[in-house]
């Protein structure tokens, strides 16, 4: 059989999938471009790309009202890893990415400070900088505080769920109790997880400068892994497993668990007695973004202990800015009750049993980073 | 023989032409994708393929009817393969070249093309636990879908009569739902304190599954169980379908016709159905063994630091450590295991049954 | 037909069983997502089933995130579904109306992106982007989404076309009508149902795509990356809901289109 293929019909057909196929990428280009973000550009607009569950309701709304900004905040920031390595391809290469502003937890703002990603924030522009919590300013990789500026600051202690242990939790080595065996967690937060299991064998993080300091530790962990006891290591998922039972223990950050406890009053958060890890997560300025009015606003804005204080009584996290305990005496009701919370405003005895990391160098960091996710299976 | 006379003896074999024109578009588009050449020689690439195309479009013209008629399918596959080649065996190659690489540094987002074989021995040794569990769950995953999914296709295509259409349609509706979704579902389902370990307790064989290391702990979740139950559940309908497909092929009077001539219906079953249904079998065994094997999601949710699969590996590796050379090495190992089945597969029932 | 003997009986029921136990395995998490889309959660995640409620179905696109990314991912889905069922159908048409040589090698080369790992196939093509320095984002999605979704209209849209009679464009011609006539109101009106049920459930697969969109969307969220980072933090109810709806809008168009396709036939068969 011989179909009948004139010359006109096989030069239409063949041309027609040849230009169809040579235009698509361009038809994409354009569909692509469209949307390519609202970072970066003009003077009115902001993209403050933040974790999850770390603001209020009404600030984002109120702060577009009042500076007349087009403000948009995400909270697709949820691991600090995994985040660098998305953006990671562009800022090497000198593009600039979406954000305008993230709040990276304190190490991860150091490498992005030290790889030129952070830009000088308007210091100038940004008064309210002086109601910066002074145990927070001049970070060895930042002495002079120009390129961060925190977000909030919290603990990460240990949340157990009273009728799964059956009773108090008080120590880090609770954490390895046979009795709770495949009922524990830990984050995948590498310098909170093995931050307190190394101050459980009484070493003092701060102090910690390679692996080989840490190294028990990380044998401890794997060891317990290996053994069942720990069930899963977890980001924020932990709280719910939490409230269910399914882990009888667990590393927890305390604002999430305050939340909460308010909720499941059989959860409950303590720092350890051989104490617990006192982290900061801060804003920084990405490279590459040309809205550094709107940065200066919004940080200002937030340094506002008023508009602080608001935000405390709704995440629970320790404020970086002071005078926010007397706002929220003033605010009254539940967030008065915050005010008194010795978990949002630790005494000094209680400041006194936190440690903080210090600087890793990059291939400490790269041993440290390795071991724990060999550690996390992954 | 002169130039024009043997150019000639090629225009007239226009297969040649056309699968000339191929080649040049699949080389040429693995040249550009895999940055085999840059800048001027991009440009000297490019003018070949459209050179190529060109070329095939004016044998066309000029040829006679048989040579239109035998260049056509080439004219159709052409933007097809460009396209594969472009965003298939470019990438495989870009890959390649970097599980060879190695990085200057813990912030080097370049690595350097350096002969680091080192990267599979490390993909080899380090993560052997990971990868010899991925293929064990991804095997027994493989037997339970065909355990699971042989007697619901063989009802859907004996029994279905008038109803097949719509049994089927039950059988991949479900999989509608998002895959995520899906798989929280099961979380939910074999929680702690959810409906599925309460029955167990209630019929007290938690004894026996815990022996069976079904359970661990009085858990019924967060195990290997829960991973390649997770597994089963996902690519069932993958192995359904071409059983389903192979089944129907199967006149039913020979079924009838073996049931006069065996003394049982199941010598009639063992000795006629199953190896008709064979190719189905088959098929339906590589599409669930080979995404179950490079699957993560599963081993995410339903897992725990135990039964990490060599997807989570890869995945951690990509795009938390940003360790690229190690992970491309992984995944070449990956695909270099697959393939081999799929080309063992390919020899033994050939190209064609697997649509 | 024979007669069943009491154990063929019997063993026919076995199987009944086991089909439908099988049925009833497949939709088991399907009826956990419907109903725990009517839940009330009074914690972050919808595990515990704590009340009924019609709010969430009542507020379905409460979660602003959840529903730009269902957008994000259906802008994606349809138009990587457009390109590559025009690509594939291309292909399935070559390799099911002509022979020609190089079919085994077109053969493999359709099918090695279906059986390759989807995370072999994502983070090759992340590590091509990278490489050559194109920014994370819709296009890449896209794109990568096309390479997959060509290799599956190709092989399905095939496969129904299959045993085409293809003598009756020549029927068409032989009455008069040109070859592209012949095509367009002949062979493409009778193929098209099979290059629509292909495009559609590449179109599921597209939506529903994880594992490859992943490794190439860089900073972009289409709805499983949403799902997947927001179960790290909160599973709102709303995600239920958005997924129930997809699978009655799913449904409907299968249940559509088999209808449809049954009028067709027995009009057909009628004239």
């Amino acid at each position: 059989m011989a179909a009948k293929l004139n010359r006109r019909q096989f030069l239409i057909r063949s041309g027609i999938a040849g230009a169809g196929a040579l235009s698509l990428p361009a038809l994409l280009a354009a569909c692509g471009g469209g949307d390519g973000g609202s970072g970066g550009g003009g003077d009115g607009s902001l993209f403050f790309e933040n974790w999850p569950e770390y603001i209020d309701d009404e600030t984002v709304a109120l702060f577009a009202e009042a500076s007349g900004i087009d403000f948009k905040y995400t909270d697709a920031y949820n691991d600090n890893n995994e985040y660098f390595a998305k953006v990671q391809p562009a800022l090497a290469k000198g593009n600039k990415i979406e954000a305008d502003i993230i709040a990276p937890t304190f190490w991860m703002a150091a490498r992005f400070v030290q790889l030129g990603w952070a830009q000088k924030l308007p210091v100038d522009k940004i008064p309210n900088m002086a109601n910066l919590r002074d145990d927070l300013k001049g970070q060895p990789w930042d002495k002079d505080q120009q390129y961060n500026l925190p977000w909030q600051t919290g603990i990460a202690g240990i949340a157990y769920n009273m009728k799964a242990t059956g009773r108090e939790v008080k120590s880090v080595e609770d954490l390895f109790d046979p009795a709770f065996k495949g009922k524990i967690g830990m984050l995948t937060e590498m310098r909170d997880t093995m931050g307190l299991v190394l101050m459980g064998l009484g070493k003092n993080i701060s102090e910690i400068a390679t692996f080989d300091d840490a190294a028990a530790a990380f044998d401890k962990v794997e060891k317990a892994k290996n053994d069942g006891q720990i069930r899963a290591f977890t980001g924020n998922d932990y709280l719910d497993d939490l409230s269910a039972g399914n882990f009888a223990a667990c590393v927890a950050w305390s604002g999430d668990v305050l939340q909460l406890a308010k909720d499941n009053p059989d959860v409950k958060f303590i720092i350890p007695e051989e104490g617990g890890t006192s982290w900061f997560d801060t804003m920084i300025w990405v490279k590459g973004s040309e809205n550094g009015d709107a940065v200066a606003k919004w940080m200002d804005y937030v340094y506002d202990p008023v508009n602080a204080a608001r935000i405390t009584a709704s995440v629970q996290y320790m404020s970086p800015v002071k005078g926010v305990q007397d706002e929220l005496v003033k605010l009254g009701g539940e967030a008065a009750a915050l005010a008194e919370d010795p978990l949002l405003f630790p005494d000094d005895a209680t400041v006194a049993r936190l440690q903080s990391w210090g600087a890793l160098a990059e291939e400490e960091e790269a041993k440290f980073d390795e071991a724990f996710a060999a550690i996390t299976g992954a | 023989m002169n130039p024009t006379a043997r150019l000639a003896k090629v225009a007239s074999r226009p297969e040649h032409v056309g699968l000339g024109v191929m080649l040049a578009l699949a080389v040429g588009a693995v040249a550009l994708g895999a940055g085999w050449v840059r800048g001027p020689g991009s440009a000297v690439v490019v003018a070949v393929m459209l050179a190529s195309v060109v070329g095939i479009i004016g044998v066309a013209f000029l040829g006679g009817l048989e040579t239109r008629r035998a260049l056509a399918p080439y004219g159709l596959l052409k933007p097809g393969i460009l396209w594969l080649s472009l965003f298939f065996l470019a990438p495989l190659w870009s890959m390649m070249v970097m599980s060879l690489s190695s990085k200057q540094g813990r912030f080097d987002f370049f690595p350097s093309f350096t002969w680091e074989w080192d990267n599979y021995r490390v993909a080899l040794t380090d993560f052997r636990p990971q990868f010899m569990r991925s293929f064990g769950y991804a095997a027994v995953a493989t037997v339970l879908t065909i355990l699971i999914g042989f007697p619901l296709a063989y009802v859907i295509a004996f029994r279905g009569g008038k109803y097949r259409n719509i049994l089927l349609g039950l059988v991949v509706v479900p999989f509608f739902t998002s895959y995520l979704i899906r798989t929280l579902a099961w979380g939910n389902i074999l929680a702690d304190e959810g409906p599925v370990v309460s029955i167990i307790d209630n019929l007290g064989l938690r004894g026996v599954l815990e022996s069976l290391n079904i359970m661990q702990n009085g858990k019924l979740l967060n195990t290997p169980a829960a991973v390649i139950g997770g597994l089963t559940y996902n690519f069932l309908p993958f192995m359904v379908l071409p059983i389903y497909v192979s089944l129907e092929k199967i006149d039913p009077r020979l079924v009838d016709a073996a049931m006069d001539l065996y003394s049982s219906a199941s010598s009639a079953f063992r000795k006629i159905v199953v190896p008709l249904a064979l190719p189905g079998i088959f098929a339906g065994s590589l599409l669930v063994f080979i995404p179950a094997a490079g699957d993560f999601v599963n081993a995410q949710f339903l897992g725990n630091p135990q039964t990490t699969m060599i997807g989570n590996s890869i995945q951690d590796q990509f795009l938390r450590q940003l360790n690229y050379p190690v992970a491309s090495a992984m995944s070449f190992v990956l695909m270099f295991v697959i393939t081999i089945a799929v080309l063992v597969y390919t020899k033994f029932m050939g190209t064609e049954d697997l649509a | 037909m024979t007669a069943f003997s009491r154990r063929q009986r019997i063993g026919q029921r076995v199987i009944n069983t086991f089909a439908g136990l099988g049925l009833a395995y497949i939709f088991l998490p399907i009826f956990v997502i419907i109903a725990f889309s009517f839940n009330a959660p009074k914690g972050k995640f919808n595990i515990k089933w704590q009340g009924f409620t019609l709010d969430n179905w009542a507020n379905p696109f409460a979660q602003e995130e959840l529903t730009s990314a269902l957008w994000v991912s259906l802008r994606i889905a349809l138009i990587s579904t457009l390109c590559a069922t025009v690509l594939g159908s291309l292909i399935a048409l070559s390799l099911s109306r002509y022979k020609f040589k190089g079919t085994g090698g077109v053969n493999l080369f359709l099918v090695l992106p279906l059986t390759s790992p989807e995370i072999v196939l994502g983070s090759s093509l992340a590590t091509l982007f990278i490489n050559r320095g194109v920014n994370f984002g819709y296009v890449t999605v896209i794109i990568a989404h096309i390479m997959f979704q060509i290799s599956f209209v190709a092989v399905t849209v095939r496969a129904r076309i299959r045993g085409f009679d293809w003598t009756l464009e020549q029927a068409a011609m032989d009455l008069g009508a040109t070859p592209s006539r012949a095509f367009w109101k002949i062979t493409f009106p009778l193929i098209l149902p099979g290059i629509l049920a292909a495009a559609l459930l590449s179109f599921a697969l597209s939506i529903d795509d994880f594992i490859i969109t992943f490794f190439n969307a860089g900073s972009l969220v289409t709805f499983p990356l949403q799902i997947f980072g927001a179960s790290r933090v909160a599973i709102p109810p709303q995600i239920n809901v958005l997924a129930t709806m997809l699978l009655i809008v799913s449904v409907s168009l299968m249940v559509a289109g088999t209808v449809l396709g049954n009028r067709r036939q027995r009009k057909l068969a009628g004239n």
